[in-house]
């Protein structure tokens, strides 16, 4: 078992890197371009919006932007419930990660609540290639924040049964290497969808 | 992933499952993470699935041997042609490349096992688990019939109401994850556990290239996954991606398609192009010819592959300037691809060739791959292109390049490493009729295709009519499909019988090739546990630089034999990772999935159940099984600097990997 | 033992592959790419017939080498030495980077020249009389396919004012044909490819190279007949079932026979008088007209019950040789009509050409009794005059 400690802080191995550690890298290097694909879907689509609303004519930009900062705290609340586990500080370290988890899921809401909103003034899934991009897009990274959360929750649980330890604060590392490109890619999408100019009908 | 943490807890033993025992029978191949053992087996089922597309392909040249053929009918023969290419891309070419890294890779780089063994299993079974359900469609009376391109509208709900390419989406997006996964297992591997002293400049040019092929797959994958998402939710839940009727561009998908498709091409011949490059030094008695720039090649193609993707378009109306562009891209790949021919035949020039079959179907390879290269350059040309494009032409130019150039390689494969895999040769006599008739009937296929392309013979036509000059050529080629199968059927009986031969004859020896890089250290077959102590590597090729030295005239002379220098496969001490039985139990919910996606929902339930519970078990499973095979704690004198640890006790620690 | 043989042999083989090669390219074929009829044909030609030379020599080149050392290299088993060690040759790997680099470039120079010329738009107005009224047209077809046949639209005003937005609800054009694409010699013809369903790809090797017709999308395309012909075409971009048989043919006339068709094209469908052709009508009438167009009985613009609402337009079909998308001869070899085929394809056309009829794609069985089928029939050879004997003598594919 020492071995594997070793191993975890990336002693020794080709890169200097872990190899969970790596392994994440690299699969966030497979993300890139599963949102650059969906990013680029969006872009030729986000004026095809056929007889339905038009992005300009729908967007909430100051609801999203607060959903948006929000989103980005939780950045902040990763690396700090990292560095107090870093430091043994297992207290702290729950009350961060908690604290991610929450504006995750806060996040999470804005979207459902924008969803929802959307729904009600005629912007289905269907209703045009724009629509159907912009869901999908956003639908994506809302799965990706979720996932990220059901990772919070279980290293919380863990922390709770006593397993997360300063020794193993590299699994906390990975899961906020997941948490901050997710966030990372919402800077993208937010730019992306609300702050370029989008076209009125 | 984050129960990880559970699992490494020190001293906190998890018996609530324990892990399968033993190394025999079927239940020791269900269960296995040796990644040798997976090897073989993605090699054992491409070769099925090989015998299925070939089969299809034969069906096409039945059809099409005559004017207005009438042994397949229309709706027929384009189930066929799409499921022929479908299957010899993703399940008989990929998966071969994939049984050479998985089973070879690890032994290049002189390690024990993969980074990940238990995702290794979960590639392989997932891989599996969608080729079977692709090919289900066969059995369930609805296979998809829109071309492997899958081409929109034409593969949208309107155009393709029945569940065809339902099966074809949700097909390629389960051997997507396998492929992913694969990828991430393999590029970890290769960047993490080389033995000491392998640098990445001593690597083999096969570690290289499929080292290349991973990165290709790792950033080729997300892409047409999106592509299938959206053609997936344009079928099934009315999204408007690819419906022109609401303004949508079906040009979408081509990019979104080629993009992945392009890379997708250099993942089927990299492979090939690795493998021939141990093989040709090997025969040739000389080391590879310029290797930084072999490597460097191999590169270039990972790099400009992502770069020419709309040649594929140039007549689709994407406008002239992009067309412009794109034709002179592919133009300079021939570049790096005109670098790899010329350094093989300056590694065999001045050598002193040996031509047994591995070698002979690498020679194959070189001068098939330089016709399909030569027909590739022909329609890089932008405006010749418009002629030969979705013609013959192109079907004889792919040809050249995926089965003179890639499934050739892989033969030369077999050849080269059944000693290594099985433990005995391959009969050289069967192998040479393989080879000829292979190589002949090839020839007799796809060469006059070239023609028919030329004389305007469109691709995917189920029939043509007499009259347009298409019936001698047809027929010639369908002839010679047949003296193809007449090969792959010599490989047959030559594994067979050579088997049964081996059975009355002393094993083969740990060298019998006189080969240059590490896995021939191990003794043949490869022992469960590969090297009985790691390899400390100095130079590029290893082992051959261990057997022999230059005097001081440069004159090559032996300073060791073969036996001396192998491994004899005796330690016993070497911990290795326990069995699973959670990759198998985790692919075998996908296709459930599949089916409720396409059929009713509630059939996804027990997909998502089997998952869920594998994902459940393979976290608590014990990290170890102290009763396990070879499962006596690694005394830690044979991994000095803990490079290596990944393989041996922590091998499973750290499997625990982020799969979401 | 054979492998031994072909060994000695392979050089053989090759060069006896070439010969066959040569000789397959002499045969008869109409859709050949490298006998090109017009202008734009031939400098696609032009420009790859160097690099089919270009390929050619460097085929001999690795060939020859490989031949070479095949011979040379071989193990003869006389000394157990080594060969000399060479690693590798940083001169040797610089050559063979920048030398096929050079030529890559240098056929890239031309194939840019060609490309854009290609690409480039040379029309100039053919002056027609269209109504009694002298008019110059802008030479421009707009091509439409379908599952699976190809509609040509002639509009004599130009294309310009013509809102082209969506496919299946066309503005009426002067002519409508099908299948067969009527052009004057000696003058570039743009095209304007666009499809009703999913992608198509229009093709006529003897004239041009293929662009794909993409629904909603407009590609601009052109082709150009240097003398009066034939050219056979068919649809390269697989669009379903009967991707196979969705054919076509362009049809280069003399500027005097191209004035002659469009007076008789623009003529309305004559009243029939014999009378099974009056019953034809009204079964016409009744069944055909859900999908079919003839000018001067139905309404050009109202669409067919078909997903792309359109349906090949009849008023002249006498005049064209083929039908069904190309793939049959209207007329027999001495001028007469192909009744066999054409009663088949109005008795159940889905077992002449497959098509999913259910899916209101393609021509569905009718239902109609054989009398009704011989009443059809009687009126459809009302339809357009008959063309001339030589026509159809070298329209026949089907001997």
């Amino acid at each position: 078992m020492a071995d594997a400690a070793a191993v975890d802080h990336g002693h020794g191995t080709g890169t200097g890197l872990s190899n969970n550690k790596l392994l994440m890298w690299v699969f966030l290097g497979s993300e890139c371009l599963l949102f650059g694909g969906l990013i680029s879907t969006y872009l030729i689509y986000r004026s095809r919006y056929a007889d339905g609303p038009a992005p300009g004519d729908i967007f909430d930009i100051p609801f999203t932007s607060v959903s948006s900062f929000i989103l980005l705290m939780s950045s902040l609340t990763m690396v700090l419930s990292l560095s107090a586990l870093q430091r043994g500080d297992i207290r702290n370290n729950r009350v961060w990660l908690l604290a991610t988890a929450l504006l995750g899921s806060l996040f999470i809401g804005g979207q459902v609540y924008e969803f929802t909103t959307f729904l009600r003034e005629g912007l289905g899934y269907t209703t045009s290639p724009f629509s159907s991009a912009f869901f999908t897009l956003t639908g994506f990274h809302g799965i990706h924040v979720s996932l990220g959360i059901v990772m919070l929750v279980s290293l919380i649980i863990s922390s709770f049964r006593g397993t997360l330890t300063k020794e193993r604060s590299e699994t906390v590392e990975i899961v906020g290497l997941y948490w901050h490109f997710v966030d990372v890619v919402w800077i993208f999408i937010f730019t992306v969808i609300y702050l370029v100019p989008s076209p009125t009908s | 992933m984050s129960d990880t943490i559970e699992l490494a807890a020190p001293g906190r033993p998890l018996g609530v499952y324990t892990r399968p025992r033993g190394n025999t029978g079927w239940r020791d191949w269900i269960t296995t993470v040796d990644h040798k053992k997976i090897g073989i087996l993605y090699g054992a089922t491409a070769m099925f699935f090989f015998g299925i597309g070939g089969l299809e392909a034969l069906l096409i040249r039945l059809q099409l041997a005559t004017p207005d053929g009438t042994v397949l009918g229309a709706d027929t023969y384009n189930r066929v042609f799409t499921m022929h290419g479908v299957t010899m891309v993703f399940l008989v070419i990929m998966p071969l490349a994939a049984a050479f890294a998985n089973y070879l890779l690890p032994l290049q780089i002189g390690a024990r096992d993969v980074a990940f063994p238990r995702l290794n299993a979960l590639s392989y079974w997932v891989f599996l688990a969608g080729g079977l359900f692709l090919n289900m469609s066969w059995l369930l009376g609805d296979s998809p019939d829109g071309g492997w391109f899958a081409y929109a509208p034409n593969t949208g709900a309107v155009f393709s109401p029945g569940h065809g390419m339902d099966y074809y989406v949700l097909g390629l997006q389960i051997m997507g994850i396998a492929s992913l996964v694969s990828a991430m297992n393999l590029i970890v591997t290769v960047l993490n556990m080389r033995a000491p002293g392998m640098t990445l400049f001593k690597m083999p040019v096969m570690t290289w290239m499929i080292l290349v092929v991973q990165f290709l797959l790792l950033f080729a994958v997300p892409v047409i996954t999106v592509a299938l998402f959206l053609l997936m939710f344009d079928r099934n839940y009315g999204a408007n991606f690819f419906n022109p009727e609401m303004g949508a561009d079906p040009l979408l998908w081509q990019h979104l398609f080629w993009i992945f498709g392009h890379p997708e091409v250099y993942i089927l011949i990299l492979p090939s192009f690795g493998i021939i490059s141990e093989v040709i030094p090997t025969f040739s008695r000389k080391p590879l010819f310029g290797y930084p720039f072999m490597v460097f090649s191999g590169i270039a193609i990972g790099f400009m592959g992502w770069g020419v993707w709309a040649h594929h378009m140039f007549v689709s109306g994407i406008g002239p300037i992009s067309v412009a562009a794109f034709s002179i891209s592919t133009m300079f790949i021939a570049v790096p691809t005109g670098v790899k021919i010329l350094n093989w035949l300056a590694t065999m020039w001045g050598g002193k060739i040996k031509f047994t079959v591995a070698m002979l179907f690498a020679f194959g390879v070189v001068s098939m791959f330089t016709i399909g290269g030569l027909s590739g350059v022909t329609h890089s040309v932008a405006p010749a292109d418009t002629q030969q494009t979705d013609t013959y032409y192109i079907v004889a130019h792919f040809h050249y390049v995926i089965f003179g150039g890639s499934l050739l390689g892989i033969f030369a494969g077999f050849y080269f490493w059944w000693p290594k895999v099985f433990g005995h040769l391959l009969s050289e006599k069967l192998g040479k009729w393989n080879f000829w008739l292979m190589i002949i009937g090839f020839n007799m296929t796809f060469g006059p295709m070239h023609i028919l392309g030329l004389q305007g013979m469109s691709r995917r036509i189920d029939s043509y009519s007499p009259g347009f000059g298409f019936e001698f050529w047809n027929m010639f080629a369908s002839i010679g499909s047949f003296i193809i199968a007449l090969g792959v059927l010599m490989f047959v009986i030559n594994v067979v019988t050579s088997a049964r031969r081996a059975r009355h004859e002393p094993p083969v020896g740990p060298d019998p090739w006189d080969a240059r890089s590490l896995e021939w250290f191990t003794p043949n077959p490869t022992p469960v546990h590969n090297f009985d102590e790691l390899i400390q590597v100095d130079s590029l090729d290893e082992f051959w630089h261990r057997k022999y030295a230059e005097d001081e005239n440069g004159r090559v002379v032996r300073v060791a034999s073969a036996e001396e220098v192998c491994q004899d496969g005796s330690a016993t001490d070497v911990h290795l990772p326990s069995p699973s039985y959670w990759p198998v139990v985790m692919a075998a919910g996908f296709p459930f999935v599949g089916f409720g996606l396409i059929y009713t929902l509630w059939v996804c339930i027990p997909g998502a159940l089997l998952i869920l519970m594998a994902i459940y078990g393979w976290i608590f499973e014990p990290t170890d099984d102290p009763d396990g095979p070879h499962g006596h704690p690694a005394d830690g004198s044979s991994d000095h600097d803990g490079a290596q640890a990944p393989s041996e006790a922590a091998g499973e620690t750290v499997e625990e990997a982020p799969v979401g | 033992m054979i492998p031994r043989i072909l060994r000695a042999g392979r050089p053989a083989v090759l060069v006896g592959g070439a010969l066959l090669a040569l000789a397959g390219c002499a045969a008869d074929a109409p859709l050949d790419t490298l006998k090109p009829q017009g202008p734009i044909s031939r400098s696609i030609d032009s420009l790859s017939d160097p690099i089919f030379i270009i390929a050619g020599i460097v085929f001999v080149i690795i060939f020859g080498a490989s031949g070479l050392i095949w011979w040379k290299f071989r193990d003869d088993h006389s000394t157990d030495e080594f060969p000399t060690q060479i690693h590798g040759n940083f001169r040797a790997e610089i050559a063979w980077t920048i030398g096929p680099a050079v030529l890559m470039a240098a056929i890239g120079v031309f194939t840019l020249f060609g490309h854009f010329e290609l690409n480039g738009e040379d029309r100039h107005d053919i002056v027609l009389n269209v109504d009694d009224v002298s008019i110059s047209w802008d030479p421009e077809i707009l091509v439409v396919g379908q599952q699976w046949w190809w509609e040509f639209r002639y509009y004599f005003d130009g294309l310009d004012g013509v809102d082209l937005s969506d496919p299946r609800h066309l503005p009426p054009a002067d002519i409508v044909t099908a299948n067969q694409m009527v052009i004057p010699t000696g003058s570039e013809i743009g095209l304007s490819i666009t499809s009703r369903d999913v992608i198509h790809s229009f093709w006529i090797p003897a004239l041009n190279g293929k662009r794909d017709a993409v629904p909603r999308r407009i590609s601009p395309w052109k082709i150009e007949a240097d003398v009066p012909g034939f050219y056979f075409g068919q649809c390269t971009e697989f669009c379903g079932l009967s991707h196979a048989r969705m054919q076509m043919q362009a049809v280069a006339v003399t500027p005097v026979d191209f004035q002659a068709w469009v007076d008789e094209q623009m003529q309305p469908a004559a009243e029939p008088t014999d009378a099974a052709a009056q019953r034809g009508l009204a079964v016409f009438e009744g069944q055909c007209t859900r999908c079919h167009v003839v000018n001067g009985v139905n309404d050009p613009g109202k669409g067919a019950d078909l997903v792309a609402n359109a349906a090949p337009n009849l008023t002249h079909l006498m005049s064209r040789t083929t039908f069904a998308g190309g793939i049959f001869g209207l007329y027999e070899p001495d001028g007469s009509l192909n009744r066999t085929q054409l009663e088949a394809w109005l008795r159940n056309a889905p077992a002449e050409k497959p098509a999913y009829a259910e899916g209101r794609r393609g021509m569905p069985a009718m239902g109609l009794s054989e009398g009704q089928i011989d009443d059809v029939v009687a009126y459809l050879q009302t339809l357009g005059a008959r063309p001339d004997m030589e026509v159809i003598a070298a329209t026949e594919v089907h001997p």
